[in-house]
């Protein structure tokens, strides 16, 4: 440690925000190393102001912590510069808080947020002095686990982990470090350890199953290869959202991170069925927590860390049951503390008077609404179950509340996407802009800007969309040529998303393992970093897959047939597969499926996984 | 209609000057992340700071005097204000009841002086370099002796002019204190101009020394001892 950290010291005056690399910040948690039996490396895969916002980090790092003997770290991607400084200076990866290099810890876990930290997990394992893919790892520690969104389908990375944990991890992480505990005294083997933690629901182990592929390419058969190893591992849900376990500190970092405030989360899950977005279905069912609960854990985190700002965090807040008594509740604390308080996701059909009115009282920023298609009938086709009429509605009480800017993202290449649905985007815009004029300047602030952001749909996995292909980069580029003819106003500013970026999230995606060689070829050229622009280099990952001898085309632009079997299918997220067919299926008829609140749908999941809106007995 | 949220309310405050340590893993954070991590370490403190008049209230805190990164001081001094007249080491002990490692409060005061009173500061530099100690002894000595030293400085775009590099003399503003060297490395005390008027870094003279003796630093600690007026008084 002490080596590293004055090798460490002579780099940090050469280097972009050093207070990155040294640790030290308030509430990270120090531990005498001679006393702790178990270590674990948590690896956000992404540079230290982005990984520092995550959620999943600050609650498994407090759980985790909680125990005496075992000590949880952090480790991030370092900066190009900083990484090169690492390589020329022989210093290893290491984690922040003991400055020790991370290949000496018995697990290094890595959270899979999107598909484009691919590579820098293969960047840190090569910093970290280990081999990139599991087989070359022949001893038991360090062991490589992955978790979050990505690992819903974890094939294209397999080759490199030792095991994923599938759903969510404030259980299974424990059950699998205690097994470790137990089984450490006796030195078992990799494959003893590998064989006892697969027998834990929600733990995949990739080298457990061998894939079969048929003559056109697509997936024949997974089946395991070992005794004693379930066909289908089923994702962990925590049943009792209420009383699981939530940090009462966070690490406060010095320098300034993507979300730097304090955050409670309020309700997992989704309600919407949104028939593109893969976390309204990986995270069913809907759950939330008490009133007092979010209250208590609230005041504890804003006291203990001294945020100024705490937010209030789900997928879509404004579907809190009790959202007007929440944000009541939670104003007498915050009002009389000066704290501000945040909503992200608010749906805009839930956006009453008396909410905007109580996020202005604090400060008075853009609104930003993502209504997704241009027109009725394409919202219908996604089930995005909001109207022209609710999104005018809302634009004309925050242009009567002082609001001056408006942010409307929408997705080209949509499944049933028309030229009509494409010049549908930018009418809606205009339709803002003139609302904002017809309203009296006596209210309205003194200037409008509207920005209109366009991503390229990217159909993802346990999605009704799973099934579709993505639409020709030609194709879209040509749909963002009509929308940017079609505004004539100078209030809009219209950005899109580069192709290429979205071309190879829809291969990592939905790939299979044969992109495992792809992704380790692409890294060994060079990639790293590639959701930053400024690093994503498509180049190479071309010449990756041409190497590879993989055909890209094939995962990105076909259509998937109902019965044909996923590189995920030995995967089960409890939405069931007749679920998502028929909801592809009425995706295509323009039909929307009512939201969890108005009424079950049967999506597969039963009672016992504690959803608030569920009826179906198991 | 838009008006400052505590418009007429005067609000009694009580003004505070608090010394503190930046050591350590502590001396990385830069001077904005500094004010941050300020901000909530009196958040956390409980104490009743006061806040601003105006639009945008926000809690009073003000730094007299930069340090720059990497340097190790125990002399900083923050300035804020309470709307009550706590006690000063009740002050103390409860901003340092939650602070982060190398960073802690070591004494407060009322203000005495004005912050335009700073003049200079004092440094004790420890720096080893890729030449052999006597050598760097020897050369500091004849670099510090120069009638001229030049450096460099980057100015500011004006009206008419782009920005660009002028030579400035840096000789009249170092006073050298005491210069020495151990086995391994040489230790070097200065007094530098400090303040709003002319600031003077010790990388700068550090930087000038380098290529004057066309070395490279290999490690380098450096502390500041003193913030003084310029009477040479310490800075109350």
């Amino acid at each position: 440690m002490k080596e590293i950290q004055q090798k460490v010291e002579r780099l940090l005056l050469k280097t972009q925000k050093p207070a990155r690399y040294i640790g030290g910040e308030l509430g990270s948690v120090i531990k005498d190393r001679d006393k702790v039996d178990v270590r674990f490396a948590f690896c956000f895969p992404d540079v230290y102001d982005v990984g520092m916002s995550h959620l999943g980090m600050k609650i498994l790092y407090g759980l985790k912590n909680q125990r005496e003997n075992w000590w949880c770290e952090r480790v991030f991607m370092p900066e190009k510069d900083f990484e090169q400084q690492m390589r020329e200076n022989d210093i290893p990866l290491y984690a922040l808080e003991s400055l020790d290099p991370i290949k000496d810890f018995d697990f290094i876990g890595f959270t899979l947020q999107y598909e484009l930290s691919y590579t820098n997990v293969l960047e840190m394992l090569d910093l970290a002095g280990l081999p990139v893919y599991s087989r070359d790892r022949k001893d038991l520690t360090p062991i490589i686990v992955g978790g979050g969104p990505c690992v819903c389908n974890p094939e294209p990375v397999a080759d490199f982990f030792d095991l994923f944990i599938i759903g969510e991890g404030e259980e299974v992480n424990i059950e699998l470090m205690e097994l470790y505990e137990r089984m450490k005294p006796s030195a078992p083997t990799k494959e003893e350890f590998l064989r006892e933690a697969a027998k834990i629901e929600g733990i995949y182990v990739p080298s457990f199953y061998d894939v079969a592929y048929n003559d056109d390419g697509t997936v024949n058969s997974i089946v395991p290869n070992r005794e004693g190893v379930p066909a289908k591992v089923r994702k962990r849900v925590i049943a009792d959202f209420d009383s699981v376990y939530y940090p009462d500190s966070f690490v406060v970092p010095f320098t300034s991170i993507v979300h730097d405030r304090a955050v409670v989360e309020v309700l997992r899950g989704c309600i919407r069925g949104c028939r593109f977005c893969q976390a309204g279905f990986i995270y069913r069912p809907f759950r939330e927590k008490k009133i007092e609960t979010i209250e208590k854990q609230t005041k504890c985190l804003c006291e203990q860390t001294g945020y100024e700002q705490v937010s209030l965090s789900s997928l879509s807040t404004s579907d809190y049951t009790q959202i007007e008594k929440l944000l009541d509740t939670l104003a007498d604390y915050t009002d009389s503390e000066r704290i501000n308080l945040s909503l992200p996701s608010l749906r805009i059909d839930k956006f009453s008077e008396e909410l905007l009115e109580k996020i202005a009282s604090v400060r008075k920023s853009g609104l930003t609404f993502a209504p997704e298609a241009g027109t009725q009938k394409l919202r219908d086709v996604i089930n995005k179950n909001i109207t022209e009429e609710e999104i005018m509605h809302t634009c004309k009480m925050a242009f009567e509340a002082g609001y001056g800017t408006v942010k409307l993202y929408f997705m080209l290449g949509l499944p049933e996407e028309t030229d009509e649905d494409v010049l549908g985007i930018a009418e809606l815009a205009h339709k803002v802009v003139d609302l904002y004029f017809a309203t009296p300047r006596e209210q309205r602030a003194s200037t409008i800007q509207v920005s209109l952001s366009t991503a390229t749909f990217v159909p993802k996995p346990f999605t009704p969309f799973e099934f579709e292909p993505q639409a020709r980069p030609e194709e879209v580029n040509r749909r963002q040529k009509l929308i940017s003819d079609a505004i004539r106003s100078k209030k809009i500013r219209f950005s899109y998303h580069e192709q290429k970026v979205s071309n190879l999230e829809a291969v990592l995606a939905r790939g299979d393992r044969r992109i495992c060689d792809v992704i380790y070829s692409a890294w060994k050229s060079g990639c790293t970093l590639d959701s930053w622009d400024e690093h994503f280099r498509p180049d190479l990952w071309e010449d990756a897959f041409n190497k590879c001898g993989i055909d890209r085309d094939f995962y990105v632009y076909r259509r998937r047939s109902y019965d044909e079997i996923m590189p995920w299918s030995h995967l089960d997220y409890l939405v069931s597969r007749e679920f998502l067919i028929s909801e592809n299926k009425k995706a295509h008829e323009a039909k929307t499926t009512r939201n969890c609140c108005e009424g079950c749908s049967a999506c597969g999941i039963t009672t016992k996984y504690g959803g608030t809106y569920c009826k179906v007995r198991e | 209609m838009l008006m400052p949220k505590n418009q007429n309310l005067i609000i009694e405050r009580w003004d505070y000057r608090l010394t503190f340590a930046k050591e350590g893993r502590a001396r990385y954070i830069s001077h904005l992340d500094l004010m941050r991590t300020m901000q909530r370490a009196i958040k956390r403190a409980g104490i009743p700071i006061w806040y601003t008049q105006g639009f945008n209230p926000h809690a009073y805190l003000m730094f007299p005097l930069a340090l720059s990164l990497g340097t190790d001081s125990r002399i900083e001094i923050l300035d804020i204000a309470l709307t009550e007249d706590l006690p000063f080491d009740e002050v103390v002990e409860k901003l340092n009841s939650s602070m982060p490692e190398g960073l802690y409060f070591v004494s407060a005061a009322r203000p005495v002086m004005k912050h335009t009173d700073i003049a200079f500061a004092e440094y004790i530099i420890e720096a080893d370099f890729d030449i052999p100690v006597e050598e760097a002894y020897e050369k500091f000595k004849q670099f510090i002796h120069q009638d001229v030293i030049e450096v460099e400085k980057r100015t500011k775009p004006k009206k008419g002019r782009k920005a660009g590099v002028k030579l400035i003399d840096i000789k009249p503003h170092i006073d050298l204190i005491n210069i020495s060297a151990d086995k391994e490395k040489l230790i070097v005390e200065l007094r530098l101009p400090a303040g709003g008027e002319f600031n003077l870094n010790t990388s700068v003279v550090i930087d000038a020394f380098c290529s004057f003796a066309a070395a490279d630093i290999v490690t380098q600690y450096t502390k500041r001892t003193k913030i003084l007026t310029a009477s040479g008084e310490n800075f109350l």
